[in-house]
């Protein structure tokens, strides 16, 4: 962007009529969709279930091992199947899957997606490693040091992994998306809600009780604390939604959204058993899936009644 | 013989810029692949794993040049669109008829680089006088008059496609221009999603982007982009930017000494929301009018801000787990 900054129409103001014009494009939408559709709503969901179970898993262990050892070496296999299957998404996405490799011929800080790529590419190494040597151990050869060194070195890209995704979201001309400053916020937020709870379904399936009454409480905090960014966020999307949907859509969805907010929070506060812990943790998945359906459908949904792209 | 071999006839071979040492000894490595000879299994897969990442030599800057597209003297004749199509081989899309205004075209896609828009501005009194472009426009007495425009991309000097593609496909040329490498695109969408003037479009043929190239092998051969040269009024004008600049100024402050103080410039300087354009428009109506955004806004203005909401949800997360742990473990 340059330095100058002068005004647009720099020669003149023209004596332009204040309404303009009710024929010609006015009323069409500027800018054009990306092929962007449900696939993508899942890719998101699984980014943030992969990248935050393997983040919840490895500060959980670093923090205590003698609580979150056994746990964290279920986890990390699971985080790996999360990712290739995300990973599988993300190519097929792609108008031209062949061409996936292409990504990684330049480094482009300015591009979200390449910082993206190259931080999910980076990650999934030392998860690979974590996730093997995890198999491993329960076969009975347990590197521990190794594995404790590979989930180390996954924290930094792992996180930039989770960080991505809201971004790439936001930063864009789209109507809707390019107004949600909370996007990447709440999404980052949600990974290591999600993260958690997964990590608390399979502490409660292992019979880990420390690990499981620490991890309830910790999803607690997350799902109250979560409800700031996602608020933000449907801040954020209020003028886009108001073009969209009608009054009672707009209310159908969010009391969607906060039974499955509610629910799983006053599942989890009554009871510590497997079967509310498991239906809790399914509820607030459908929850997080829902969140991101609705969002990537914004540009799809109907065109805005403006054409001004700002 | 077409006017396409006639031109290419008589110029000297232009010859691709020359590769540094690690891309000429993998270039050598899949040399069948790169000559298009008959190859196996393995060969193909290696050369097209290894292809993309030969890498040239980034040629010399030159002279930055671009379009200049005065709309008042466009007739909506369709030349700059026949021409684009003819030179770039691109596939006609049939007609689409919009149903209320002579525009066939409807909009830019991945086969159509130019657009003439037609925006009639016709009241419903049928005592109204008819109007040219030129006339005054006010609230008060609504014109009958045609504009018309030819739209194409805007090669914004910042601009938010080339931020966003993560293969390094799209690029600045050394015309600061923007150029999609269509051999390199793997039709990730981030540039369509970034464009604000939505000119990118993903071909179904394929799967990769595609827009105005801005004739980039025509003017690597001292010819002007086949649009401008077909353009039977001189609404569209190429050259250098500045020239091109200067020359539209002129014209603005003409247009207002003959009583058409409507007339503007569009996208010939930066704004603080957004860059200069490359190809910039001389307008009579407000930008809305004519299917442009009023006050284009770049999205990367926001990219740094998005990170660090970004990061902090999720740190704020991490806080909250270690605390939980620390509190709680025995």
């Amino acid at each position: 962007m340059h330095a100058d900054s002068s005004p647009q129409h720099a020669l003149t103001k023209p004596p332009l009529p204040e309404q303009g014009s009710e024929t010609g494009y006015e009323n069409m939408p500027v800018t054009k969709v990306p092929g962007w559709h449900g696939i993508i709503a899942w890719d998101a969901l699984l980014n943030g279930m992969a990248t935050g179970l393997f983040l919840a898993a490895a500060i959980s262990e670093l923090a205590a091992p003698g609580v979150f050892m056994r746990v964290a070496k279920i986890a990390y296999p699971v985080a790996f199947v999360l990712l290739i299957v995300d990973l599988g998404l993300l190519v097929l996405d792609l108008g031209d899957p062949l061409r996936f490799h292409h990504m990684l011929r330049v480094f482009k800080p300015s591009s979200p997606m390449s910082l993206g790529t190259w931080s999910l590419t980076i990650f999934s190494l030392p998860l690979t490693a974590a996730a093997a040597l995890s198999v491993l151990a329960e076969l009975g050869w347990d590197f521990e040091w190794a594995r404790i060194l590979a989930v180390v070195v996954g924290l930094l890209p792992g996180f930039a992994s989770a960080a991505y995704k809201g971004v790439l979201l936001s930063t864009n001309a789209q109507p809707g998306w390019k107004d949600a400053r909370w996007m990447g916020g709440y999404l980052t937020n949600s990974a290591l809600l999600m993260g958690c709870a997964e990590l608390l379904v399979l502490s409660a399936l292992k019979g880990q009780g420390q690990a499981t009454g620490i991890l309830r409480t910790t999803v607690i905090v997350l799902l109250v604390i979560n409800v700031i960014p996602l608020s933000l966020l449907f801040a954020d999307l209020r003028p886009a939604h108001a073009l969209l949907y009608t009054r009672n859509q707009q209310w159908r969805a969010g009391a969607l959204i906060a039974a499955l907010t509610l629910i799983p929070l006053a599942l989890m506060l009554l009871n510590g058993d497997l079967l509310f812990l498991f239906v809790a943790v399914i509820l607030l998945l459908a929850q997080s899936w829902f969140i991101r359906f609705v969002y990537v459908k914004i540009p799809h949904t109907a065109p805005l009644k403006t054409s001004s792209g700002e | 013989m077409a006017s396409r071999e006639m031109e290419l006839s008589t110029l000297p071979e232009s010859s691709d810029p020359p590769r540094d040492r690690l891309s000429v000894m993998l270039g050598r490595l899949i040399g069948p692949f790169l000559r298009g000879e008959p190859r196996g299994l393995i060969p193909e897969v290696l050369g097209r794993l290894i292809y993309p990442f030969l890498h040239g030599e980034a040629p010399e800057p030159r002279t930055p040049t671009g379009f200049y597209t005065d709309t008042t003297v466009c007739i909506g004749c369709k030349a700059c669109e026949v021409a684009c199509k003819q030179w770039n081989q691109l596939p006609s899309d049939g007609f689409n008829w919009t149903g209320n205004s002579y525009d066939n075209t409807t909009e830019l896609s991945a086969t159509t680089w130019r657009h003439v828009k037609f925006i009639e501005q016709f009241s419903h009194e049928p005592s109204s006088p008819l109007a040219s472009p030129l006339d005054t426009v006010s609230d008060e007495s609504p014109l009958n008059r045609w504009l018309m425009m030819s739209d194409h991309c805007k090669h914004c000097l910042a601009a938010p496609c080339h931020q966003a593609c993560p293969t390094g496909a799209i690029v600045q040329n050394e015309f600061q221009n923007i150029y999609i490498q269509a051999d390199i695109c793997n039709g990730c969408s981030c540039c369509i999603a970034a464009c604000p003037f939505g000119v990118i479009t993903r071909s179904d043929m394929g799967g990769h982007s595609h827009k105005c190239t801005l004739c980039y092998d025509r003017q690597r051969d001292g010819l002007e982009p086949a649009c401008a040269k077909a353009c039977p009024t001189k609404s569209i004008q190429f050259g250098p930017v500045d020239e091109l600049r200067e020359h539209a100024r002129k014209r603005v402050e003409e247009l207002h000494q003959r009583g058409v103080p409507q007339a503007y410039l569009y996208g010939d300087v930066p704004s603080e929301t957004y860059s200069e354009m490359h190809s910039f428009y001389l307008l009579v109506d407000h930008p809305a009018v004519y299917g442009l955004p009023d006050a284009p806004f770049n999205p990367w203005l926001h990219m740094m801000g998005d990170y660090v909401r970004s990061v902090a949800g999720g740190l704020a997360a991490i806080a909250v787990l270690l605390v939980v742990v620390f509190l709680l473990k025995p």
